[in-house]
């Protein structure tokens, strides 16, 4: 840059200065949309990365086959067993499968000492089931194979073995730390007869957004088997806890992510009983891979988020039509000040480049006073509603950028007024 | 002393300063065309030292700012210093602006918030001349028209002849070639419009082109010569 431009540079930034009350309005207005753009985007794109990272935890390889939940009175039952479970393994040669088997129940749970009793899922299934989650135990361990079922009873010494998700952890102690839970014993019924079982471990709960995602369950209608697995709300028993009845489902983990398409259309094409998850009541066993359940999540929070950029976008268009007629209306009593500039050899360019000066300048200033505010802003909203904010450094870089383009919108038309001031008019109007 | 009007042999002599061929300038108001400026012709030297004096409206202003390539003619041709600037592009005029031309308004144009040192840098700022040599030279140009112990002064703390020889310190810092005054006594006192008429008479007598614009003849006799504008023509007194 040449130093004629570095001086048109420094009148701007000196005029900035030399009018602090001007430059504070345009910068309050600018820091109040900085602020609200902060706000939102920690919101959306917080919102956003959380629930992406939660829907990771669900296992993205795995590949569910299992009963349909609504099946009409009358349709028929399709067998699902070892038979089944072997079919599937041979229709998925060569792509690796590890196949996870599960028996499922509701029952009423009660933690021992507790009064309240909480209606939970109950799955039964072998040490492998921990590979179809990609979630960790938080506290003591997971089920082994030598886990034992105990024995039908309220009075029985022999106790079985189970494993808690943190949220039914949560429910059925209310009072008691997560860590405390693993040794405790629970009650809950076994086809029919009450059965105890010690907690050995509990799973961290990957579900920060747990009522965004039943919102978004119910709404879809789609309130397949594993979706109620996966609201992580379960007890987990040793496999052979519910005998060698029919399976509740098969979870198929593939060790390749790529391979999930292919082993879903290998066994919806092959599997005369198997169907996609299009025919839900249709009598036949559905298939499903979790990637899509998650995509259709992460779709509609993409929505949500969407809505909230709208906000941020038009409140800063708000500020840009304000900052804008501020800036012109000073432009306006800048008249004589800008003719007299031409008269001393100012381009039509160096009047607009340090009207544009002046506007950035005090919009940046505003909008770095507004990151904070908005930081604050969003941390306030969090103690009072609870809604999952998230502040990043470089959220803070992208309202920053948003301040800069705010400054350069709302100079677009001041400056482009100035630059065509015609000198002689303006001094011929005072001067006759 | 040469005759204004007669242009025959002024374009190619060397020491034509500014030429004006046939140079008009209407404005259109609506429907009605004002002629603000009739077509003239006008052969201005080197040195020459011209008053312009007319009653209200009748276009002296207008001429002025022709002249300052502060406006374009709509007719004619403007030959300044051997250029055609009546149809220079606009960044162009504003470097000939910037180099060549000195302005003195009736009402000073400083910059209120902005001390006498730099409103007088404000030209050089323009040409690109460093900070350093910027403020030496506006120094010097304020304490050549006694106003060096005022450097650090905003306009509103200086009198109203104080403030006119901040705006010729101004106009005179660049060394113009050509120092254009539109009524710069206008708005002062007769001992304060004393003290910058002599100033610029000095230049004057130091070689400056001056045209300047009065109301009064006790400053128009300052002058080598007057003209007298009536309804957008320039003529004889
Ligand atoms: N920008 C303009 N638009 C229309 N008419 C103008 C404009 N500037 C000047 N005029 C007209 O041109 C004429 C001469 O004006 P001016 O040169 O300012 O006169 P003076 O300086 O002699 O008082 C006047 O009639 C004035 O109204
Ligand atoms: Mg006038």
């Amino acid at each position: 840059m040449n130093r004629r431009l570095l001086s048109v540079v420094g009148e701007g930034l000196l005029h900035v200065v030399r009018h602090p009350l001007r430059s504070l309005l345009t910068a309050f207005t600018s820091a109040i949309a900085i602020a609200v753009t902060v706000n939102v985007i920690s919101l959306a794109f917080g919102m956003q990365e959380d629930i992406a990272g939660d829907v990771d935890r669900f296992g993205r390889n795995t590949v569910d086959v299992g009963l349909p939940p609504a099946l009409a009175p009358g349709m028929p039952r399709p067998p699902l067993g070892a038979a089944q479970a072997a079919r599937a393994a041979a229709i998925l040669d060569g792509l690796d499968p590890l196949i996870v088997p599960r028996r499922q129940r509701a029952s009423p749970v009660r933690g021992e000492g507790q009064t309240e009793s909480e209606r939970l899922q109950l799955v039964a299934a072998p040490p492998t089931y921990l590979r179809t989650l990609n979630i960790p135990v938080a506290h003591g361990r997971w089920l082994r194979s030598d886990d034992p079922v105990g024995a039908p009873g309220t009075e029985t010494d022999a106790v079985g073995a189970c494993v808690l998700d943190g949220a039914a952890a949560e429910r059925i102690f209310p009072q008691v730390a997560p860590a405390a839970v693993v040794g405790r014993v629970v009650a809950l019924r076994v086809e029919g007869a009450p059965r105890r079982m010690r907690v050995v471990g509990i799973l961290s709960d990957p579900l920060r957004y747990r009522e965004l995602f039943e919102t978004f369950d119910e709404g879809k209608g789609a309130r397949t088997l594993t979706s109620s697995l996966l609201s992580f709300r379960n007890v987990y028993l040793p496999e052979a806890t519910f005998g060698d009845g029919p399976y509740t489902g098969i979870s198929i983990v593939l060790a390749d992510g790529g391979a999930v398409v292919e082993a879903q259309e290998r066994l919806i094409g092959v599997w005369a009983d198997a169907r996609d998850l299009a025919s839900l009541s249709s009598g036949r066993l559905v298939v499903f891979a979790r990637g899509q359940w998650m995509d259709a999540l992460g779709a509609s929070t993409m929505q949500g988020s969407m809505i909230g950029n709208l906000v941020w976008m038009l409140i800063v268009l708000v500020a840009a039509i304000m900052i804008s007629t501020l800036h012109l209306i000073t432009v306006r009593e800048r008249y004589d000040e800008v003719a007299l500039r031409r008269c001393e050899g100012a381009r039509r360019s160096d009047i607009a480049l340090q009207i544009t000066v002046e506007g950035v300048t005090t919009a940046l200033l505003g909008g770095l006073a507004g990151l904070p505010l908005g930081y604050v802003g969003a941390a306030l909203l969090r103690e009072i509603v609870q809604f999952p904010f998230r502040f990043e450094f470089r959220y803070a870089l992208v309202a920053t950028g948003v301040a800069v383009f705010l400054g350069l919108v709302s100079s677009v038309l001041p400056a482009r007024h100035a630059a065509r001031l015609q000198p002689a008019q303006v001094l011929s109007r005072r001067l006759t | 002393m040469h005759d204004p009007f007669d242009i025959t042999d002024c374009a190619a002599g060397a020491e034509a300063l500014a030429v004006l061929e046939g140079v008009g300038r209407s404005y259109r108001s609506g429907a009605v065309a004002v002629d603000a400026l009739k077509p003239l012709d006008l052969c201005v030297h080197r040195g020459d030292f011209l008053a312009v004096m007319g009653p209200s409206g009748s276009g002296k202003s207008t001429l002025l700012h022709v002249l300052g390539c502060l406006d374009r003619p709509t007719a004619g041709r403007y030959l300044l210093n051997g250029h055609d600037v009546s149809r220079m592009p606009d960044r162009e005029l504003a470097e000939v602006r910037n180099a060549t031309i000195g302005f003195v308004f009736q009402r000073f144009h400083l910059l209120a918030d902005e001390s006498a040192l730099r409103n007088v840098e404000l030209p050089l700022l323009y040409g690109g001349v460093p900070r350093a040599e910027r403020r030496v030279r506006a120094s010097e140009a304020l304490a050549s028209v006694g106003l060096e112990d005022r450097v650090a002064h905003r306009p509103g703390e200086l009198s109203g002849g104080e403030q006119q020889r901040v705006a010729l310190a101004r106009a005179l810092v660049k060394r113009p070639r050509l120092l254009l005054a539109d009524e710069p006594t206008g708005n002062l006192d007769t001992a304060a419009g004393g003290r910058v008429l002599e100033r610029i008479a000095e230049e004057s007598r130091r070689g400056m082109t001056v045209i300047l614009i009065t109301h009064d003849p006790e400053v128009a006799a300052r002058a080598g010569r007057t003209l007298m504008m009536r309804d957008g023509t320039l003529g004889h007194p």
